[in-house]
């Protein structure tokens, strides 16, 4: 390579390395500061170095792991739900998304509204007074669960999440399910193979790949789930809703203990780069 | 095979009802007269207004739904444009020349899986330190920190798909690097920046955890408004007025994302399956 190639190289690239230097590198270093200092927002400016005393804080509250322990379940059965929805919707409607193109278009639909907005209407949604699934539950079967109460709140988060992922779900298994070669099919007809024969023994295992692409994609979203459970019951009755993300925002802004939420903050990031690097090996050794 | 084709249709009028079901009866809402909403919570309108919508597009001291609109338009435009100057050259030079795909790619595509939370609070001191907390460049910015990770791949994809010998044909010429990605590789590269710039608009403008944090009252995006908006009401929620709010607040993303659903819904599964 010559050396005004890379220099080239050097400005092509530039852009980004600065852009990334200013708006993350400069704030983990920052994080790195606080979180083993001892900080409160009226010592901002200076910071006092405490060793790991945050991360003791941390690893010894109680809600901290109440918080890791609901998103990781939260995580697992929201990706598992959309992902097998999603799957049977595609298998299903794909005939029907070949068709008549719109059909998808209604049902992304969810995806495009934010999941903040989203939470908000949940809640006129399933209001006592004035949601109408209450008052249809009243009206027919006289009788209506508290949604949000302490005994219901974690399925109503878990549906509300379910209903509107599960379309992004459906999109990825339609993709998968169209690109399979209409003529395997075919030749699946001729030898007389029943349709749910042909699902288990043709498409599935050729949609494999992006079951798991899914599967992951969704897990890390509802682990990480913020907007649309803190529009709609913030922190929950006993702190029965605080994901792991309402939790470091609840210790920042309303408790003001910086260090804390800051460790709480790193011990995640360390948790996410761990758990990212292994799934990646895995998933590339099972992708063509 | 024709009752097979029903059951596909009952099934997907069923998928589409439960999943819309919250946006539908949000719109029923907003048209229903504020005392109707608490006696009637059916589905049915039964004395249709567009006094809510007057109310909320009015400017009153505790409701400015313009103010919000515009600091949720120029943050989701910074946060949208700004990840596609930094990617541009970079997509390229990494497609053509293999720059940072040992390192820079992985590193960037990857911020997609991190939780947004773990940069938030940093980023809320050094905006306190630098002045740019409670602006609209400071919210921009971390946006496009968001839309890196597709905005890149997207960007990678766009560049992979031009047949190098335009290109070479290009260089023949005498023409500069300035000028070969200018005049040559932009252009054709025009699809893809629109798909990329859409996708990004709506994630930015959807966005609210960041919104949250780090504005309080000057760059307030929509999202964070509808909510207080909830919030300061307290027990006596204006069901109505509030339902005309999501609906003001929805409808940028859901128009963009509508006219464009099939670029939006085929960037999603690029990004997804490429990441």
């Amino acid at each position: 390579m010559t050396p005004g190639r890379s220099v080239e190289n050097a400005l092509l690239a530039g852009p980004m390395v600065l852009f990334l230097l200013a708006v993350l590198g400069f704030p983990t270093v920052l994080s790195m500061i606080y979180g083993f200092s001892e900080t409160g927002f009226q010592t901002l400016t200076a910071p006092q170095f405490s060793g790991l005393k945050n991360f003791r804080d941390v690893t010894a509250d109680p809600a901290f792991w109440q918080a890791a322990w609901f998103s990781l379940r939260f995580g697992a059965i929201t990706a598992l739900l959309q992902c097998g929805l999603g799957l049977a919707l595609a298998v299903h409607l794909a005939p029907l998304a070949r068709a008549h193109g719109w059909t998808v278009a209604i049902l992304i639909i969810p995806m495009i509204v934010a999941p903040a907005m989203m939470g908000l209407m949940y809640r006129l949604v399933l209001h006592e007074f004035a949601g109408p699934v209450p008052h249809y539950l009243y009206s027919w079967f006289g009788w209506s669960p508290s949604f949000l109460g302490p005994a219901n709140v974690f399925k109503t988060v878990v549906l509300a999440e379910t209903l509107q992922w599960t379309p992004f779900a459906f999109l990825l298994f339609l993709t998968a399910c169209q690109s399979i070669p209409q003529d395997l099919r075919e030749a699946a007809a001729v030898d007389g193979t029943r349709p749910w024969r042909l699902f288990w023994k043709i498409e599935l295992p050729l949609m494999m790949p992006t079951v798991f692409v899914a599967l992951f994609i969704r897990f890390i979203d509802g682990f990480r789930v913020f907007d649309n459970i803190y529009t709609l019951v913030g922190a929950g009755p006993g702190g029965s809703t605080t994901s792991i993300s309402i939790y470091i925002y609840e210790t920042f802004l309303r408790r003001g203990e910086i260090g804390k939420a800051l460790a709480a903050a790193i011990l995640l990031f360390v948790t996410a780069f761990v758990l990212l690097s292994v799934a990646q090996r895995l998933l590339r050794g099972r992708a063509p | 095979m024709k009752p097979r084709l029903t059951l596909r249709w009952i099934v997907f009028a069923i998928a589409a009802f439960a999943m819309n079901f919250p946006v539908l009866a949000t719109l029923i809402t907003a048209f229903k007269p504020p005392g109707e909403v608490s006696r009637n919570p059916s589905l049915w309108i039964n004395a249709p207004t567009l006094e809510n919508f007057a109310t909320v597009l009015t400017v009153s001291d505790r409701l400015n739904v313009y103010h919000y609109l515009w600091n949720s338009t120029v943050a989701a435009l910074i946060g949208a444009l700004l990840p596609m100057i930094v990617a541009f050259p970079l997509a390229w030079a990494m497609v053509r020349r293999g720059t940072g795909r040992g390192v820079l790619f992985p590193l960037v595509v990857n911020l997609r899986a991190l939780p947004l939370i773990i940069f938030a609070i940093p980023l809320y001191m050094m905006y306190s330190a630098i002045g740019l907390l409670d602006t609209r460049l400071g919210l921009g910015l971390i946006l496009a920190v968001v839309n890196l990770p597709l905005t890149l791949m997207l960007l990678v994809n766009a560049v992979a798909e031009i047949p190098g010998e335009i290109e070479e044909a290009a260089h023949m010429d005498g023409a500069r690097l300035l000028r070969l990605l200018t005049k040559v590789v932009l252009p054709l590269c025009r699809p893809a920046l629109i798909t990329t710039f859409v996708f990004g608009f709506i994630t930015a403008w959807n966005e609210f955890l960041f919104g949250l944090m780090l504005t309080t009252r000057d760059a307030v995006p929509m999202t964070v408004g509808a909510s207080f908006f909830f919030a300061t009401s307290g027990g006596g929620v204006q069901w109505g007025t509030a339902a005309a709010v999501m609906i003001v607040a929805a409808l940028p993303p859901l128009v963009l994302g509508l006219v464009m659903y099939r670029r939006i819904s085929g960037s999603m599964v690029a990004g997804a399956v490429k990441g």
